[in-house]
This record gives structure tokens, C-alpha cells and sequence, in this order.
């Protein structure tokens, strides 16, 4: 076992920390880093993004046909968590790095790769996830959004929730049913100027810009829309889905939230009290356990080992973040109310952590029946 | 960073396994006992010089903690923690074992004592040894699953040897840490393998318990548990860093309460009795709970390291 990283990894991380450090605005705590999926968020990572590709840290990890360098995971995680320790200032744009893309080198046909990968790589696009509806959430097979057969191509009628990213996004990754079987669904990708397209952000507990709701009105879309073939989609979500699920690094940012609660309650005089101490230490060994099993999947991801561990990492992930939320609302109360907004943004970001990209539960089972051998359950 | 064993850690561990193989239950004379200390166990990781792994060139802490995670996977206990792991890093020589740890008031129950040859003793502001005087050891019969027992006078401190002062004391909780959390993390992993095998064979109202979904998760949240554990181990026998020492011991001590009460409560009545296994790890956890200061003590220190203090 290896736990060091290598010289090669730690210029890397100098790297991008120095690159984010001399990129970012003077104000950025203060004016932008509100949010990812606030305006200012995603207003600023039209800039960023395109800078940071300039860089050749966008996307090191694809392969350098798509504009990559060829890395490997490895230098995902090790961007993705120092973009974390600055709140995500590419704001919706992970999502096309860390999954879309790679969805598309895989299912994509040369010109979807020739014409997405390419924005992708540059910084100049942002994705939403056409995914969950009402009465399809963590069961996404009940998903009744219907793509029909056109002489061109097919007609989408429908409506999406969640869908963050949507007010502004350029593209959305849609699921929709092309078939009568259950997991009859396909996946396209369609223009959000798209006639027929009709977003409506609505207010949630979660942090600002997340929650849209995103009608389909006989939007007409090309056969070249379709990713893969017709009605198999179900192989593309399941390897999207395997790459959300440890997309962010949700312990690192935990840390790093820890760190500004403890800052304030040192500064309001209340940090020696031993309970608070042991309770913010107590944390830390559940983002460090986090932090170890993420790693564990990156070196599976290399290894091309098929386990549960990226759902027992999730588990960890969540229950370090709900601890931290817990000591926010008993120590820091007033971050959700005109209160440090670092603190406010990380519990409203987590309210949905554990339902989002398959819920708790749908964890807890794929670890008992496929981890486990369990049988499946009541 | 590369999360998997060497093939040399992989050869050590194919070994261990065998031989623990052997031990994976008590003999039939043992199995309604509180412990079952397992002098042939005991003797066959002395011979084949598993105690000496972190002596050994080409080893170290790593192997030395697998050492422990494995052995500790069995019902039966050997003392392994202090003498593979905890005394080579206060000391060159070897002591003879088996070796107690202990610290605060010498007039209460410790681990071991019964089968003890040498105490290591966290004095406060300095680290004593000294020998077992098995003369002056009272047995205590306790649902602990170690030999636990007493000194029936408290021993002369005063001719014990000194071993080094506050530096020596830190080094004993680190390596204690990491200790204690690897013994959970094997024991942890058997115990969850084997309620896990009874959920699948044990029915109620004409189903397998391990269908129930409240069941599976609970199940999935000890192997979690577990699985999380294990590499936080790898992680502070590798670096040698009290913070990792902290966050193996805090992570161990801070899920047994959940840990010890679903596993019990999935074996129902009969997991309350010494003739099922489960009790032989579960109530090793529940000994461990508490050592070197439990969770919180592991998560203050942690605040002191990351945060310094309250001002």
C-alpha cells in the first residue's frame, strides 16, 4: 500500500491551486462564490472554464484526441478537490467534464464526439441533466417523458425536474422513453434554445439555481440527437451514473467548511469549550474515512475493478456531511440566517446530497445484495 | 498512492490467513466461555515470527497492523497488538509477552493481565515497564472477550523501568490507536461476515431475515463501517502520524455503540448467548470502546492538531 502521492502528483495540485489562486477575482467570496448554480456562479464560469482549458486543466484526464492529455483519474480528483476548496468556481461545468464527456466517447457517435467533446474541452458549454421527473426520481425506469418517431427524427413531449444548471444551460442530456418496455428509454442531446423548451426555476430549500422544472412542449429534435441506439439507453445512464457518484469530492469540502466554522467560533470566543472540539474532531475521522474510500475508487477506476466500494464511499461521504450539518445547526446556527454564506451554501448543498444520484437507500441496498449477497429485500 | 497490497503483503497475508483459518472457532470445551485465548494460535504466530513483522527488513507498521487486523478476525483472542505493533516502537528489544497496555488507575480491570508477562504503563508524564507478577493477579470474570484481570496490590512503580517521558507517552497513544483500531477493523469484518451468513439462513414469518430491507441496510451500513476502518488502519500504520492514528481510533470508537447493537439485534435471542460466536468480537469492541480515552479523547486531540487552541 501506497498512500503518498507522487512528486509528479504534487506539482500537479501546486499546479492547479496556483492557477486558481492567480485566476480567481479578488472579490470571489464575496460577489461570486454564492453557489454553483447561482447566476454569479455560472456567470463566472464562462470565464474561468475557457482559462482554465487554456491551461490544459480542463479536462487533463480525457484522452488527448478529445483535447485532453491523457491523464488519468488520479488528476480528476486532485483538480476537482482543490476546485472544491474554492467552491466549485466551474461552476456547472464539472458535470460535462466528469460524465457527459465520457459518456460520449464511449456511446457517442464521431460526430456528437466531434462536435460536444470539443465544446466540453474548451469551457464554453454548460450541460444540465435531463434526468429526474415527478414520479421518477431514484426510480428512473418510471420516467414518462416520450420521445415519438418523426420522418426526421423524433418529437420530445414531457417535463424534467431538479434539472439544475437549466436556467443557463446550453445543452441538456435527456432521458425519454422510446418504447413500451420499462427501460425502453433513450438518451439525447438537445439545444436549450430548442422551440418548445420551457424552463421555470422555482424556490427550494437547496441552494439557489438548482431546482427547474424544464417542459418539452413537441420539441423536434434530429436523429443525430440520439446517443446510442434507441431504447438502450439504460447502459449509458448506468455508466453516467457510476461517474456522478463519486464525482465530487464532498469530504474534502467538508473539511474545508469545518475549517470556517471553527474560524468563527474561535473569533466569537466559543471554540474552548471541550464539547465543540470533540464534536468538530469527530467529523474529521468520517472525512478522512471518506477521503480514503474516494481514493480507493479512483485506483478501482484505473484497475478496472468492479466493486460496491464507490456506493460504501458515498455512504461515508454522506454521513460525514450530515454530521457536519448537524454542528452547523447546533454551533452556527446563524448560517442560514444572514450568517457566514460558505456555511449556508454547504448545508443548503447538502439538504439533497443523500437523494440525489441515487438515493441513500438505493445505496444501502446495492451494498447488501451486491456487496453482500444478499437477497433482494422487502 | 496505490490502495492495494504488494505481492509481498499479499504473500504475508495468504499466510496469516492460513493459519487463522484454523482458529475460526473455539474448541467445543471453550465455546460457552466469556474468551478463548488460543495459546496454539499464540505459538504459531510466534514461530513463524508474524510478532516480528515490523523487525523484519522489507517490513513495517503496515504489515505489522495487517498482522493484528487478521489475527483479530478470529473468535479466539491472542495477544498481538502490543507485541507486533505498540512495544517495537518504544523500544529495540523484544519483551516478554504477552504484553498488557495500560493506563490511569492500576487498580482496575486490565486486558490481558491473567495471561501477562510485562505491563506497559502510560504513567502520565512518562512510560513505565515492568513485569507481571501473575502471584499478585486476581482473574476477573467479565463478558469482556479477553482475559481481563487485577493486581490485587498495586505494583511497585517505583522499580519499574522508564522508558522515556511525555514524547514516549504521545508515541504509546499513537501507536495504541492504531493498535486498537486495527483489532476492530478485523474483528469488525467477522463479526459482520457472520451475522451476515446467519440473516441468510435463519427465517421469520416464512422468509430469510437478510430479505428484510431494514435488515440489509443496517447490514450494509457494518460493512461500510468496516470496509471504512480498514484503510484508515492501512493509512496510520503507513504514515506513522498521530492525526491518522487519531482518525482510525475515533472512526473505530465512535461506530461500535451501532455496530455492537445491530449485530446482536440480527442474531436475536440466540446472539445473547456464550455459545454463539458473535460475542467474542463484539465484546472485544466493547473493551476497546473505551481505550486510550475512546472517541472523544481521539477528536480533541485531533482539534488540538488542526486547530490549535480556543483562542
Amino acid at each position: 500500500m501506497e498512500f503518498a502521492w507522487s512528486n509528479e502528483q504534487d506539482a500537479y495540485r501546486r499546479r492547479v491551486s496556483s492557477f486558481i489562486e492567480r485566476t480567481l477575482p479578488k472579490d470571489w467570496w464575496t460577489n461570486y462564490a454564492h453557489g454553483i448554480g447561482t447566476d454569479a456562479q455560472l456567470f463566472y464560469s464562462k470565464i474561468f472554464c475557457p482559462a482554465l482549458a487554456e491551461e490544459g486543466l480542463l479536462v487533463p484526464q480525457w484522452p488527448k484526441e478529445y483535447g485532453g492529455a491523457d491523464g488519468n483519474p488520479w488528476q480528476q480528483f486532485i483538480l476537482a478537490e482543490e476546485m472544491w476548496s474554492w467552491n466549485e468556481p466551474r461552476g456547472g461545468q464539472y458535470m460535462g467534464v466528469n460524465w457527459i464527456g465520457p459518456a460520449l466517447m464511449r456511446y457517442g457517435t464521431q460526430a456528437q464526439k466531434d462536435e460536444h467533446l470539443t465544446r466540453i474541452a474548451s469551457g464554453n458549454v454548460t450541460w444540465s441533466q435531463g434526468f429526474s421527473e415527478p414520479q421518477a426520481g431514484t426510480d428512473l425506469a418510471a420516467l414518462k417523458t416520450r420521445a415519438e418517431r418523426t420522418n426526421s427524427g423524433f418529437k420530445i413531449n414531457g417535463m424534467k425536474i431538479w434539472t439544475s444548471y437549466a436556467r443557463r444551460a446550453d445543452w441538456i442530456f435527456l432521458l425519454a422513453r422510446t418504447g413500451p418496455e420499462r427501460k425502453s428509454i433513450s438518451c439525447f442531446l438537445v439545444p436549450m434554445t430548442s422551440p418548445g423548451i420551457k424552463v421555470v426555476p422555482f424556490p427550494g430549500l437547496v441552494e439557489e439555481g438548482h431546482l427547474n422544472e424544464v417542459y418539452f412542449d413537441d420539441v423536434e429534435v434530429p436523429e443525430s440527437a440520439l446517443v446510442g441506439e434507441e431504447s438502450k439507453g439504460w447502459d449509458v445512464i448506468r455508466h453516467a451514473l457510476n461517474y456522478e457518484r463519486v464525482g465530487l469530492p464532498r469530504y474534502h469540502w467538508a473539511r474545508r467548511t469545518l475549517d470556517t466554522a471553527v474560524a468563527q467560533l474561535k473569533k466569537e470566543g466559543r471554540f474552548s469549550d471541550p464539547i465543540v472540539r470533540a464534536a468538530a474532531g469527530r467529523i474529521v475521522a468520517k472525512c478522512e474515512a471518506a477521503r480514503l474510500l474516494t481514493y480507493l475508487v479512483v485506483h478501482q477506476r484505473i484497475t478496472g475493478e468492479d466493486t460496491v466500494d464507490p456506493n460504501v464511499q458515498r455512504l461515508t461521504a454522506a454521513e460525514a456531511c450530515l454530521d457536519l450539518m448537524s454542528f452547523l445547526m447546533e454551533y452556527t446556527p446563524d448560517c442560514l440566517a444572514g450568517g457566514d454564506p460558505m456555511l449556508e451554501n454547504f448545508y443548503r448543498s447538502q439538504i439533497a446530497a443523500t437523494i440525489a444520484a441515487g438515493t441513500y437507500e438505493l445505496q444501502l441496498d446495492l451494498i447488501a445484495q451486491r456487496g453482500l449477497g444478499l437477497p433482494r429485500g422487502h | 498512492m496505490h490502495l492495494d497490497f504488494t505481492e509481498d503483503q499479499k504473500a504475508l497475508l495468504a499466510s496469516l490467513e492460513a493459519i487463522v483459518e484454523d482458529h475460526l472457532a473455539p474448541p467445543t470445551e471453550d465455546r460457552r466461555g466469556r474468551y478463548h485465548y488460543s495459546q496454539s494460535l499464540d505459538a504459531k504466530l510466534v514461530s513463524n515470527g508474524f510478532l516480528d513483522a515490523i523487525r523484519t527488513p522489507g517490513m513495517g507498521a503496515v504489515e505489522a497492523a495487517m498482522v493484528i487486523e487478521e489475527v483479530s478476525r478470529s473468535p479466539s483472542v491472542v495477544e498481538v497488538s502490543a507485541s507486533a505493533l505498540v512495544a517495537p516502537h518504544l523500544l529495540d528489544e523484544a519483551l516478554p509477552r504477552p504484553i498488557v497496555l495500560a493506563s490511569g488507575d492500576l487498580s482496575k480491570a486490565q486486558r490481558f493481565l491473567p495471561v501477562a508477562k510485562t505491563v506497559i504503563y502510560n504513567a502520565g508524564d512518562k512510560v513505565l515497564v515492568f513485569a507481571v507478577d501473575q502471584a499478585n493477579v486476581e482473574t476477573i470474570d467479565s463478558i469482556y472477550a479477553y482475559p481481563m484481570g487485577r493486581f490485587k496490590t498495586l505494583p511497585n512503580l517505583a522499580s519499574a523501568r522508564v522508558i522515556g517521558g511525555p514524547d514516549a507517552v504521545a508515541k504509546l497513544h499513537q501507536w495504541w490507536r492504531v493498535a486498537l483500531a486495527a483489532e476492530c477493523a478485523g474483528a469488525m469484518k467477522s463479526a459482520v461476515d457472520f451475522v451476515v451468513d446467519y440473516t441468510k439462513q435463519r427465517k421469520l414469518f416464512n422468509t430469510t431475515i437478510a430479505s428484510f430491507q431494514a435488515v440489509q441496510h443496517r447490514l450494509a451500513h457494518a460493512h461500510r463501517i468496516a470496509r471504512g476502518l480498514h484503510f484508515l488502519v492501512m493509512k496510520a500504520a503507513w504514515s506513522g502520524d498521530a492525526f491518522d492514528a487519531n482518525q482510525a481510533a475515533s472512526f473505530a470508537q465512535q461506530h461500535i455503540q451501532q455496530l455492537v447493537f445491530d449485530l446482536h439485534q440480527f442474531n436475536g435471542g440466540m446472539g445473547v448467548t456464550n455459545e454463539n460466536l458473535l460475542h467474542f468480537w463484539t465484546y472485544r469492541f466493547r473493551a476497546l470502546q473505551p481505550e486510550v480515552g475512546g472517541a472523544n479523547a481521539a477528536a480533541l486531540e485531533t482539534a488540538d492538531l488542526l486547530w490549535g487552541s480556543a483562542a
